[in-house]
């Protein structure tokens, strides 16, 4: 099944450098990636329609503020993957200290609790078949 | 519909301090949205109401128990005591002693406002079913586990035991000095796709589940409810 040149977790090639202002796409790979619509109900035998049922969702991961861009912004994360793990995989790959603190956001806004699952919020807020989450290295307290 | 720069001082590009009639209108649509949910959010106000506060109550179920005899013994992970004791003694009442019970535990939050700080700032206490209060130490170990690396920096940072500002009680309280810093990343990053953003929601889902209390997913739409026209023409229809 095709999936978008960008969608695989793969192993980093550099660290997140800051690339100045907000995130540009990376080497002509298309934006808008055309999920195709699910079949009609009645199809036997094709392929793995696009978008729900899918079981791994297509991740869009933005920085926020200061914080380092990752060179590979696209990724295709498990369901039950947690925010907490996400969080794991984005400080390892940015190569943060395991006490500097990351928080993804949803709608720019909400930070699922860190349990939440990867598949409930593209349930809830993906559109476009894929799911973008904000992430912010930032401190809350102190 | 009131407009987001009515509420801040933006005395630089980073200070989004929230006034506190802000903070009771932020409180009163997360009042209202709480209802709607029933996940059982409350205003409380001081005597005089002159001061409100949010206030909820819930119970946690903790996944292991504490034997009275192991809590003074090791400030470490109290797992691999428990562990370590069922090993050395085959003694089946000892065994019994050290069996891993659920217990509960009873969580009261509230979120007040600072003056000082000017933005909220949120208080908890936690007791076990018979009334014993927890510990400094208890809360510090309970804090949820991607917190501890950075709490064990700093766990006088962190969370310590203050006064209550309204009720003169000892509670426990999540330190706000950052809290400027981080809702000013989350605000300016909402604000410039024009996205109304409720302050008190936004915080409470960041700082929340570091001391158990998460927010329903429901509250993040609360937002996209309010969002300008222009950003719902642009979402297509599935």
């Amino acid at each position: 099944m095709a999936e978008a040149g960008e969608l695989l977790p793969v192993s980093p090639q550099s660290e997140g450098r800051r690339e100045g202002g907000e995130d540009t796409q990376e080497g002509g790979a298309a934006a808008g990636t055309a999920d195709p619509a699910p079949p009609s109900a009645g199809s036997p035998g094709t392929e793995e329609p696009a978008g729900d049922t899918k079981k791994k969702i297509d991740v869009l991961l933005k920085a926020v503020g200061d914080t380092p861009i990752m060179k590979t912004k696209k990724w295709a994360v498990e369901r039950t993957r947690t925010i907490q793990g996400l969080v794991d995989f984005i400080k390892k790959f940015l190569k943060l200290m395991a006490s500097e603190q990351l928080f993804i956001y949803v709608n720019q806004s909400f930070a699922p609790s860190p349990d939440q699952e990867v598949g409930t919020l593209y349930e809830c807020f993906g559109s476009d078949g894929k799911l973008v989450l904000h992430y912010c290295k930032t401190q809350a307290w102190g | 519909m009131l407009h987001i720069q009515m509420s801040f001082s933006v005395a630089g590009e980073e200070d989004f301090f929230l006034e506190e009639k802000r903070f009771k209108q932020y409180c009163e649509e997360f009042i209202k949205h709480s209802q709607k949910i029933g996940d059982g959010w409350e205003w409380r106000t001081s005597k005089d109401f002159a001061d409100g506060y949010l206030s909820k109550t819930h119970f946690q179920i903790t996944k292991r128990s504490v034997p009275p005899d192991l809590k003074e013994k090791n400030n470490d992970n109290i797992e691999q005591m428990l562990f370590m004791h069922v090993e050395e003694s085959l003694d089946d009442s000892q065994v019994d002693g050290v069996c891993a019970t659920a217990e509960a535990i009873r969580y009261e939050y509230h979120v007040l406002y600072s003056s000082s700080y000017r933005v909220p700032v949120l208080y908890f206490r936690a007791c076990f079913l018979d009334g014993r209060p927890l510990t400094l130490d208890e809360i510090w170990k309970s804090v949820h586990a991607c917190y501890q690396a950075r709490l064990l920096e700093g766990p006088w940072d962190t969370i310590t035991q203050q006064e209550h500002p309204l009720l003169g009680q000892p509670f426990f309280v999540l330190h706000p000095c950052r809290t400027n810093e981080f809702m000013s990343s989350v605000l300016i990053s909402s604000r410039k796709e024009n996205r109304h953003t409720n302050y008190i929601t936004s915080w409470l889902s960041i700082v929340g589940p570091v001391v158990g209390l998460n927010l329903s997913l429901s509250y993040a739409k609360l937002a996209s409810e309010q969002n300008t026209d222009a950003d719902l023409i642009d979402r297509p229809l599935s």
